[in-house]
């Protein structure tokens, strides 16, 4: 007897109407049929000799179709006489050395940045993310990265507006300097002064758009992830919220500078003090397992959540939102995307955002 | 307080530090081109390099990871005074050296060096299968295809090899007769793989990730030479018990309490003894099968 064994790398994620399979190894996610996945669960159960077994002649040509792909694309193995229990699953607990992965700062000031250094004596800030409403200098933006010299913080990434100033010397005497910024994004950019093939330690993207932190929270093919960490994250926590602090222009400390909940003020309160407020984590334990719609959805595991746009038409006995996000034109009953900013059963939320609609 | 011994920019000790801080457990990191002056301030021995200065009874637990404590040596002008206090400061390094290691510790710096024919010798007398090996100065006795030949030293770097790059000593397959005698080559028997297991050990832990390098032509006989198009399947593996056992006994004889270990599963179902690293990367196994091994380290020390 033939038994086909499931590498505990492949992860076969439900939805109410498709399956996606992803390869935690090769980091990508395919879309399948239920069929597959009834397959797969009754290849648990049942030798391959006992599954054929069970179909009619038509049927047994696609199961064997099937079984070949699972083993063309590595999902799995074969092994004689029974399963190989030597392979162990997969543990999806997700631990990471940090207190706060993200820190999202909306810039004015630059002392607040000094106040996140000095936080970070006590807690470890793994990235920032900086999304400044005005210019910055060549120096101001070198002051950003050696500001946090000899800290734990990995990364940094500056969304600013685009100025004349920017030309190559700009840029590369940027690169040459930093030491810890690794992304480089400018907005309101008409028309580029510095060439793009210099060879910059970080990478660099510039827009034509005027982007706002509205922008945030789409949801889209393009955002989705196949990862390690990605999908351990959202298997256990928020895939947006878990370890993330966001200070707002007006330096009021949240969980995402989006939402409306606010937790003191950089001014007058620590970020310490702040993790340690009721109230602030609230969101950090919600996995897209228990948010309406999301929870039939086959993209569950590798969507980033958004709790600052949402339908608004769920909420949990905790009073937690657990409505879908607003910004995802996606339906897991019906597998089809569509355009999320037009569709008619999200007015009521998009009037309470102030989102212009587009009819 | 814990010693970090390792190279400058390591990235496992990175990692392994990031887990320190999450358990609030101080520690001080030597680079591998410190120098170090013995001092003593009121009768106890403080280490003092550019960086770093510590009094060795302040160590609780020291990490040998890359480099070692080097030590910065005086010289003499008169001979005879140069010999004796050579020799003087040989035997304080020592007792320095030994005194750190006498103290909770992955690996030590005195036993960093291995020896791939000891270690197979070893293996051999606990019980562990391994390939049929022996050393020739040429090709005359050796089955064609059916042999292969890898590094007998543990460096397999060869530095500016061709014009631009290095070489790397792979493993390879024998499949051609050599007219001349050449230098004492270590050959093996090649066993028909089912996959390979990379093992992780600390202290009598061992955690196995098994490597499906056979399906692929290009990593059948040195996963090492990585096909990034389509990577080998590295998944979660547990070991037999008595395996597990033979693995405890190997590395205590050997003297290390850390290490990465290779096997081979054979296609006739053997698990055969390859290889020991006590300084071996574990970071991929780490993340591929999600046992946060930095993390078990930093518990440890």
């Amino acid at each position: 007897m033939k038994y086909f064994n499931l590498f505990s790398s492949v992860l076969i994620t439900k939805g109410a109407s498709r399956v996606l399979i992803s390869d935690l190894e090769r980091n990508v996610s395919e879309l399948q049929s239920l069929d597959l996945y009834n397959l797969t669960e009754d290849l648990k159960l049942n030798s391959i000799e006992d599954v054929i077994k069970e179909y009619d002649r038509d049927s047994k040509e696609i199961i064997n179709e099937y079984i070949d792909f699972l083993l063309e694309n590595e999902y799995g193995f074969i092994s004689h006489n029974d399963w190989d229990n030597s392979f162990n699953p997969l543990s999806f607990d997700y631990d990471s050395a940090d207190v706060i992965n993200n820190l999202f700062l909306e810039l004015d000031n630059f002392s607040v940045l000094h106040k996140i250094r000095c936080a970070m004596d006590t807690i470890d800030i793994r990235y920032l993310v900086i999304y400044s409403i005005r210019q910055l200098s060549k120096e101001e933006l070198e002051e950003i990265d050696f500001i946090f010299e000899n800290t734990s913080l990995e990364g940094i990434e500056i969304y600013c507006p685009y100025h004349d100033q920017m030309n190559d010397s700009f840029i590369s005497g940027l690169s040459d300097q930093s030491q810890r910024i690794y992304k480089l994004v400018l907005y309101n950019c008409d028309n580029i002064t510095f060439s793009t093939n210099e060879n910059l330690k970080f990478s660099l993207e510039y827009t034509k758009d005027h982007i706002t932190i509205k922008n945030c929270g789409i949801v889209d093919l393009k955002y989705f992830n196949t990862n390690n960490t990605k999908i351990f994250e959202s298997k256990n926590y928020n895939s947006c919220l878990f370890k993330k602090i966001g200070i707002d222009i007006e330096g009021n400390i949240k969980n995402c500078p989006l939402m409306p909940d606010h937790f003191g003020n950089i001014g007058n309160t620590s970020l310490e003090k702040v993790l340690e407020m009721a109230g602030f984590k609230k969101y950090w334990n919600l996995t897209k397992d228990h948010i309406a719609i999301c929870k039939d959805c086959e993209f569950r595991y590798i969507c980033t959540d958004c709790r600052a746009f949402t339908e608004k038409t769920h909420q949990n006995k905790d009073g937690l939102d657990t409505s879908k996000p607003l910004k995802c034109g996606y339906d897991p009953y019906t597998g089809e995307w569509s355009e999320w900013s037009t569709n008619p059963l999200k007015e009521k939320a998009m009037k309470y955002y102030d989102f212009k609609i587009d009819k | 307080m814990i010693l970090i011994l390792s190279a400058n920019n390591d990235f496992t000790t990175n990692e392994v530090i990031k887990w320190l801080h999450i358990f609030d457990k101080k520690y001080i990191r030597v680079h591998e081109f410190e120098l170090f002056e013995i001092k003593v301030i009121d009768k106890k021995i403080l280490l003092k390099s550019q960086r770093n200065s510590f009094y060795i009874d302040d160590i609780n637990s020291v990490w040998f990871r890359r480099g070692g404590i080097k030590f910065n040596r005086l010289q003499f002008q008169n001979e005879s005074v140069n010999k004796i206090m050579n020799e003087t400061q040989f035997c304080l390094e020592d007792y320095v050296i030994k005194k750190l290691e006498s103290k909770r510790h992955i690996n030590k710096q005195s036993n960093n060096r291995t020896n791939k024919l000891l270690i197979l010798e070893k293996a051999v007398a606990v019980g562990l299968d391994v390939p049929s090996y022996f050393l020739a100065d040429n090709t005359d006795h050796i089955n064609l295809g059916k042999t292969i030949t890898k590094s007998i030293s543990e460096n397999i770097i060869v530095k500016s090899a061709f014009d631009d790059f290095d070489g790397i000593l792979y493993t390879s397959i024998v499949d051609k007769q050599e007219d001349e005698v050449f230098f004492p080559t270590f050959f093996q028997e090649k066993i028909e793989k089912e996959f390979e297991i990379r093992c992780f050990y600390l202290n009598g832990k061992v955690w196995s990730c098994a490597i499906f390098s056979q399906n692929d032509e290009q990593t059948k006989i040195d996963n090492r030479i990585y096909n990034y198009g389509k990577p080998n399947r590295n998944v979660r593996y547990t070991l037999p018990p008595e395996i597990h056992h033979k693995i405890c006994i190997l590395m205590t004889e050997l003297d290390y309490n850390c290490g990465s270990i290779d096997f081979i599963k054979s296609v006739d179902g053997k698990f055969y003894f390859l290889e020991v690293n006590p300084v071996g990367q574990f970071l991929g196994i780490s993340d591929i099968c999600n046992y946060t091994l930095e993390k078990e380290i930093a518990d440890y020390l």
